[in-house]
């Protein structure tokens, strides 16, 4: 465990009652990152209604593609078990979903049951890479952006563009499937990509059954968002300033309120990797970051403390993909002492202690 | 004319809901100082924020402005409101009648949800002017906004209703335009990604998506009746609607019963 003051080495009570003083003193104090397990992120939504501060989490703009989607339409969605077991069909778009194992063992497996039990499956993508190691047909879309090939592709299904192009004989193979599934990253395809591309598994839906995988984020966003909605009623973006939840994407997105000078002072949670944010030097900043984590160090913010990571140093509750739900992982080495949770809770009680205005 | 003076820049967002002549005009001057619109903790009150003087009229000004003051004129539903300066998020939000003039620029999301009156921006727009917010489900939905300079990106985003007039747009302007009509001096790349009905006369336009199809230089009567109920909202570029205009239908992606007019020469 190590921890640091303005650059100085300092234990961590010592860093807990600065960061403490440091917060209780905000008018509108940020917290972003919430790569946490569940119990520092629940922990950071106790303290920001308890100072009136407000919450953004690293993958609120991916998080935020698909939301506001599904908010203003729904979604046809399943499950990655039920499209190994099911699909006959899979589309993948753009580059993200190849970068895991989910791609390559669709590829490499058959639907055992349901309507295409024992048929082969075809794998198919949409602007991603034309040679990569699993078995699949790919569909180029030159210069297009994603969205736009989704949305000309969605033409083609609706039978309003008819021509012996790729973009025909693509539609015709997606309305040919028993059980199709889109594998997707929201945050890729952006908000209108995403709103584009639900409408097109509705149209397929019409006369089959097509379905939507959204892949999740790395940085714990599901998670965040089970745990605002069940806390809070709202979407992760929240801010406790008047007393009550207010959920507002724009307002509340941290780098904004940065950059417009809004906030004055900022709580980095990352016991799990996450990027660090751009603007986490420009002003007073608390950082909560993984022991060994490349960001443990003095010159990350102006206090930082060190926590377990979940899965390594510490147990926690994280989002498991592959299930599609929270678990808790155990700690797979020595367990350290703090843990972000624990900090957290201790910034609160010393808040409380200072009887801070809030 | 009732008047609110700004005292400073704000050192938080200010939120203006329910600030309107109507709401006022019921409040003595003390009793409006204590209506609160700070965001955070503070507890900022109206009378902290801006110098108050009420004369119990339909008609509020709003002296100096900033980025920071949001849902000026929200569910204004009569009378007139006019800021000296600028304006943050959310401008007009609700709206239901009335007439709402910033004399500086806006923040994002001017017009969302207003069903009436009149909204003029005499500077810029930001992005999704006229547009949609989070979770809901049409942007400006039957007033009329106006941009006098450029509006941001996503331009009249879901729109339902009403018509929107700007000089210059960015990208994707009328994206997922549900009906309504966008009159512009000129648009971005994209326009009408998405969109279901509705019309967007522009003067020019950049790139155009794969899912509009060209159906000629017709000589609809509509465009001429349109260009005539425009006059009156004194922008120059209503005269584009007199010329032969192209028609381009999409977008083919949905529906495709919306239009994009731009001239033909």
């Amino acid at each position: 465990m190590a921890a640091w003051i303005n650059g100085n080495a300092a234990d961590t009570d010592a860093a807990v009652d600065a960061a403490a003083t440091l917060l209780a003193t905000a008018r509108t104090p940020v917290f972003a990152g919430l790569s946490a397990e569940l119990a520092a992120i629940r922990a950071a939504y106790r303290l920001a209604d308890r100072i009136g501060a407000s919450l953004d989490p690293a993958a609120g703009d991916g998080l935020y593609a698909e939301l506001a989607t599904i908010a203003a339409g729904g979604a046809l969605t399943t499950t990655a078990p039920e499209t190994l077991g099911r699909a006959d069909t899979v589309l993948v778009i753009g580059n993200r979903p190849w970068a895991g194992d989910l791609v390559a063992e669709v590829a490499g497996s058959k639907p055992v049951r349901g309507r295409a039990a024992g048929e082969e499956r075809s794998v198919l993508s949409l602007g991603g890479p034309a040679n990569g190691a699993s078995r699949h047909v790919a569909y180029g879309i030159g210069n297009a952006s994603l969205d736009v090939a989704i949305g000309h592709l969605r033409a083609f299904v609706r039978g309003n563009l008819a021509a012996e192009e790729a973009f025909g004989e693509l539609a015709k193979r997606l309305a040919a499937a028993k059980f199709g599934v889109v594998i997707y990253d929201a945050g890729e395809i952006g908000e209108a990509g995403t709103e584009m591309l639900l409408g097109l598994l509705k149209d397929l839906a019409e006369t089959t059954r097509f379905f939507a995988l959204p892949l999740a984020d790395p940085f714990q966003g599901r998670a965040v968002t089970q745990l605002s909605a069940w806390t809070t009623g709202q979407a992760p973006r929240v801010g406790f300033g008047r007393h009550m939840p207010e959920h507002d994407p724009w307002r509340f997105d941290s780098a904004r309120q940065v950059a417009a000078g809004e906030a004055d002072a900022a709580l980095w949670l990352a016991s799990l990797p996450s990027p660090r944010p751009s603007w986490l030097g420009s002003l007073p900043a608390i950082a909560i970051v993984g022991e060994g984590s490349a960001d443990a160090r003095p010159e990350t913010a102006e206090i930082v403390i060190t926590v377990g990571v979940p899965g390594a140093s510490a147990g926690g509750s994280v989002w498991n993909e592959r299930r599609g739900v929270i678990g808790y992982v155990e700690a797979t080495g020595h367990a350290v002492a703090d843990t972000a949770a624990g900090v957290i809770a201790g910034i609160t009680k010393n808040i409380e202690k200072k009887g801070a205005s809030c | 004319m009732s008047i609110l003076t700004l005292r400073s820049e704000p050192v938080e967002r200010i939120d203006l809901l329910n600030i309107t002549p109507l709401a006022l005009s019921k409040l003595s001057e003390a009793e409006a100082g204590k209506l609160p619109v700070g965001t955070s903790r503070r507890g900022l009150t109206l009378g902290d924020v801006f110098a108050i003087k009420l004369d119990g009229s339909d008609s509020l000004v709003f002296e100096g402005g900033s980025a920071r003051l949001d849902r000026v004129g929200a569910a204004l539903s009569e009378g007139s409101i006019r800021v000296e300066g600028d304006v943050g998020q959310r401008l007009g939000d609700g709206m239901a009648g009335g007439s709402l003039t910033v004399t500086g620029s806006a923040g994002p999301f001017a017009g969302t949800g207003a069903t009436g009156g009149t909204i003029t921006i005499e500077g810029d727009a930001g992005d999704n002017a006229g547009g949609a917010v989070y979770a809901a489900k049409a942007g400006l939905d039957g007033a009329t906004l106006i941009v006098r300079g450029s509006a941001g990106d996503g331009l009249g985003d879901r729109m339902r209703r009403g018509i929107i007039f700007v000089e210059k747009a960015g990208a994707r302007a009328g994206q997922r335009m549900i009906a309504g009509t966008i009159v512009a001096g000129s648009v971005g790349d994209e326009p009408g990604y998405g969109m279901r009905r509705g019309t967007i006369v522009a003067g020019s336009h950049g790139t155009l998506l794969p899912t509009f199809a060209e159906t000629g230089t017709p000589d609809l009567v509509f465009l001429r009746l349109l260009a005539r109920s425009l006059a009156h909202l004194g922008a120059g570029h209503a005269e584009l609607l007199k010329g032969t205009m192209r028609r381009y239908s999409g977008d083919l992606a949905t529906i495709g019963k919306g239009e994009l007019f731009t001239p033909a020469g």
